[in-house]
């Protein structure tokens, strides 16, 4: 099959990659760039584990052709972080006891971190609708809740 | 009873592994990638039974593609779970079948340099089945008449044995005359109840990555909740010296028993690596997974007697076990269920007869609780049957009967049994009726409107490992080495698993209060099979009983070592020695008893060791625990009934757990609502139906149609009540006990007494969903 030349930002970084036509973000991501943040739980956008933000919107990049995000920019989990420096979401979530296994965490702080950047203090009801298409089998999902809602409030505070 | 202070454990922390979670780099077996690796793929059964007469892999491999066909493969027949004694062991399977069993069986697999030309050459691949007949529903398997036969002969330890019926195998277990025990009693009440075939659904479908290693052994990455298991398996099919197998421990996504064997792909994608002479991976799709392991569903027939006081005095089960296509240990889960039964109440007469059966479908495996949810939902929901009959009030109930301090519990079944030590249940019904406002309950005839609320009670536990004064029909004992550095840090070798419950932190936590060094200090190293010694499992919520339990007990070596070395140094006794923490200096301090000022830092122990060649401070054992002690919870929940749609909400729950000491409190509390959560699940939404023509999956292996519970089926975050019992268990590291699994085994017992609560309908098979609700309503009105 023919390869495109793609330019993504990725990470706050300009990449150019030859990607083909039936490629998935997904597999780019993790097969040939080892950004392993993103997990496969389904292939089929079910369960979110794979929750990227491509141009700031929450993306499932089990079902984004590598091709569409020619021009674009994406950030994956391991971009959040800027230097040593966590985002506030990852320190919440370390706070507040809401990682476990942990398999769903990268995907579920991508789609909180779109959630308050849509919102910035969203209500627990808001959380939950938001965050419903994460699919968490640890937690029952309270403690990652209470997290996303305690960097609201400090949002709000600040 | 015993309390203690301590300084590390029972306080919350940041948990080690959390920044690479959080930060994306954990690395689980997925994750895996090594240089020149092939990707593999399976080929899959469609059909619920049939014969392999031939395959055609050569188009395939004319491609480039390696093949592993169930002609390639060794023809060891075992049971991917080996936690039990090899005499209770039942073998009915090969690496790939020459027969399949069950649709989405593994049939054959294929290997290329990329997953997408592994599936193009895949789809060249020509199978020819001979379909046979097909057992789907349970009682029907067991009519010969029928014509579904799934094996003639399986191997129970060394033996061949014939199958009848497609009875895989059956036990009975009486304590007491329950005969005598029914005409003993002024009332009794029996009734039916049925738990599903609930799919694990853990976030991490099952994966491996073999490396083929230059001397002719292998390096394994596999979801595993046992790597010491899945050596010697993969060692025993393979025919490979034990030493040449290593796997690696690695991170869970989850597992709630779907891993508590080998994996059916692990030793698959081993048979590709082998004859690829490359390394290759083998992730599942989620429909495979799905098509893979479920819980067990069990059929109950359950009666009670009791005393018009209440005072119980016979108890009558029959368990009929739909196994599907493989019995990966459904003999220990009858004794288990037995046990799980036997030590709920004081039944005084008992008699236990289960029965487990093979069908055409998905195989059953442990699943969190492994039978104890199932088993707990007959029992609680007949006990509030109970309490309705004789007039009293279900708590008081309860607490007439329960299995406490002093009385014998059963930890695994008939043959694992120890004396409870420790036990929260008073305190924890009383604290929890507060909790719920048990007082505002009233009786359902007392409801009316479109939407009712009810509130239901139910108590459980779950054993903390399967060790007993003697050893039973379960392997029990787990290893550690523990090391201090130079500086004063400490390295913690373990084998044991964490399938993200807490169990390595749990293990550093109890590594930093024995040798009073900061938590900071302690590192968890990465482990496998060629570094540790054996570990049997983390299952029967052992990890921290008995897998931490070796942990302190190698501890207290090393902490001696440190004494005896600092001794040298201060030209002391060691006895006359204190170890203590310094958070100022962040380190463990050692000095004369009564002068702290004349310390030495453990560094300073360990570096003066080192230079004057005594040797590095460091202990490495084997320990087993003697005792099975019950780590008892107990649910309150509150729900709504919406009696248009049949939709059922929890409105509110108080959750109590009895773990001894909480080590990790916060990670107690999240096994504690996590608990909730899939209880939930298992109580209201999710079953892996069956087309009965097809053999197939209704969901089809979509998570959509199997619905799982999201963030907004859980109740509000106030709404969710947390305690933990006031309790230390003597035998635990620290006082410690399990959690894991008895957060779930009531959770869906007491939905379903709150929904009889609140429509006066006593629903007796799971899930109870809006369908069903719907239904019984309207038979409701009829009546």
């Amino acid at each position: 099959m023919t390869e495109t030349s793609i330019t993504l930002t990725l990470n706050g970084k300009k990449k150019t990659l030859r990607v083909r036509p039936n490629e998935l973000l997904l597999n780019v991501l993790r097969d040939r760039l080892f950004l392993t943040g993103a997990k496969y739980g389904c292939g089929i956008g079910e369960c979110g584990a794979c929750t990227v933000l491509i141009d700031g919107r929450p993306a499932l990049a089990c079902l984004t052709l590598a091709v569409a995000i020619d021009g674009k920019e994406v950030v994956t989990v391991e971009g959040l972080a800027r230097g040593d420096e966590l985002d506030p979401l990852q320190e919440a979530f370390l706070d507040h006891g809401a990682v476990q296994c942990g398999f769903c965490t990268p995907g579920m702080i991508m789609t909180a971190r779109s959630l308050l950047d849509e919102n910035p203090s969203p209500s627990e009801e808001e959380v939950r609708e938001y965050i419903r298409g994460n699919i968490c089998r640890c937690t029952g999902y309270t403690s990652i809740v209470s997290a996303i809602l305690s960097c609201a409030q400090e949002k709000e505070g600040a | 009873m015993e309390t203690r202070q301590f300084e590390v454990a029972g306080r919350r922390a940041r948990r080690k592994d959390g920044i690479a979670k959080v930060t994306g780099r954990e690395i689980y077996s997925s994750d895996v990638y090594l240089p020149g690796m092939m990707h593999a793929v399976v080929l899959r059964s469609p059909h619920p039974h049939a014969e392999i007469v031939d395959v055609d892999v050569s188009e395939a491999e004319r491609m480039g593609a390696v093949c592993l066909t169930p002609f390639d493969v060794p023809d060891t027949v075992y049971n991917e779970r080996t936690v039990s004694i090899p005499e209770k062991t039942y073998r009915d399977r090969t690496v790939l079948p020459k027969k399949v069993r069950h649709v989405g069986e593994a049939v054959l697999a294929v290997a290329h340099d990329t997953e997408e030309l592994a599936m193009l050459a895949l789809s060249k691949v020509k199978v020819q089945y001979k379909e046979l007949p097909s057992a789907l529903d349970v009682k029907d398997a067991m009519v010969e008449a029928r014509g579904a036969r799934l094996y003639d002969t399986v191997f129970l330890g060394g033996e061949c044995i014939q199958v009848k019926n497609n009875i895989a195998c059956e036990r009975s277990i009486a304590v007491g005359d329950v005969e005598d025990g029914f005409r003993q009693a002024d009332i009794t009440v029996e009734s039916e109840f049925e738990a599903q075939r609930m799919y694990h659904a853990q976030m991490e479908t099952k994966a491996a990555v073999c490396a083929p290693e230059p001397d002719g052994g292998i390096t394994v990455w596999t979801t595993t909740q046992t790597i010491h298991n899945v050596r010697q398996l993969l060692g025993q099919i393979f025919s490979l010296p034990l030493h040449k197998v290593n796997v690696k421990r690695i991170a869970l996504g989850g597992a709630f028993g779907s891993s508590i064997q080998m994996n059916s792909i692990t030793p698959i994608c081993v048979g590709l690596a082998l004859r690829a002479k490359r390394p290759v991976k083998l992730v599942t799709s989620r429909e495979e997974d799905m098509y893979d392991h479920v819980k067990y569903p069990v059929r109950f027939w359950l009666k009670f007697g009791a005393k018009k006081d209440g005072r119980l005095v016979a108890a009558h089960m029959k368990a009929l076990v739909d196994i599907g296509a493989h019995n990966i240990q459904a003999y220990p889960l009858l004794g288990c269920i037995a046990g799980w039964f036997a030590s709920l109440y004081k039944f005084q007469n008992l008699l236990f007869e289960g029965r487990a059966v093979y069908t055409n479908k998905v195989p059953a495996c442990a699943m969190q609780g492994y039978g104890n949810p199932q088993t707990n939902f007959a029992v609680e929901s007949l006990m509030d049957m109970l309490a309705e009959e004789l007039g009293i009030d279900p708590i008081q109930l309860r607490l007439m009967n329960y299995v406490g301090v002093g009385d014998e519990f059963w930890g695994q079944g008939p043959t694992v049994r120890s004396i409870i030590k420790s036990c929260g249940v008073e305190e924890m019904l009383s604290r929890g009726a507060a909790m719920i406002g048990w007082d505002r309950r009233v009786h359902p005839s007392q409801k009316s409107g479109d939407v009712v609320r009810g509130i239901g009670v139910a108590r459980g536990f779950h054993t903390s490992g399967t060790g007993g004064p003697k050893p039973g029909e379960v392997i029990d004992y787990s290893s550690a080495t523990i090391k201090v550095n130079e500086d004063g840090s400490v390295d913690l070798i373990t084998p044991v698993m964490d399938q993200g419950g807490g169990t390595w932190e749990a293990a550093a936590k109890v590594v930093a209060e024995v040798l009073k060094v900061p938590l900071d200090m302690v590192g968890i190293s990465p482990s496998d099979t060629r570094t540790t010694g054996y570990d049997v499992c983390t299952h029967a919520t052992r990890g921290v009983y008995c897998g931490v339990g070796a942990v302190h007990h190698v501890a207290e070596q090393v902490r001696q070592k440190i004494l005896e070395f600092a001794a040298r140094i201060l030209e002391q006794n060691p006895r006359d020695l204190s170890l203590a923490r310094n958070e100022e200096i962040g380190q463990a301090v050692i000095y004369p008893t009564g002068l702290p000022d004349r310390y030495i830092t453990l560094g300073e122990v360990a570096k003066t060791a080192q230079i004057k060649s005594w040797g590095t401070i460091a202990a490495t054992d084997s320990y087993r625990q003697k005792n099975c002690p019950p780590c008892f919870v107990t649910h309150f929940v509150e729900v709504e009934v919406e009696k248009r749609t049949g939709r059922v909400r929890i409105v509110r729950a108080a959750l109590l757990g009895d773990c001894g000491t909480p080590i990790n409190p916060d990670m107690v509390k999240g096994q504690l609502i996590g608990g909730l959560c899939r209880g939930l699940a298992f109580a209201l939404l999710e079953e892996t139906a069956y087309d009965s023509n097809t053999g197939r999956l209704v969901c089809g292996g979509y998570l959509t149609d199997y619905k799982l519970p999201t963030a907004c089926e859980m109740p509000a975050i106030d709404d969710i009540m947390v305690g933990f019992a006031n309790t230390y268990e003597p035998s635990g590291p620290l006082g410690a006990k399990g959690i894991g699994e008895a957060a779930l085994n009531s959770a869906a017992s007491a939905i379903v007494n709150a929904i009889y609560n609140a429509t006066g309908i006593r629903f007796k098979k799971l899930p109870v969903t809006p369908e069903r609700v719907l239904e019984a309503l309207r038979e409701g009105v009829a009546r």
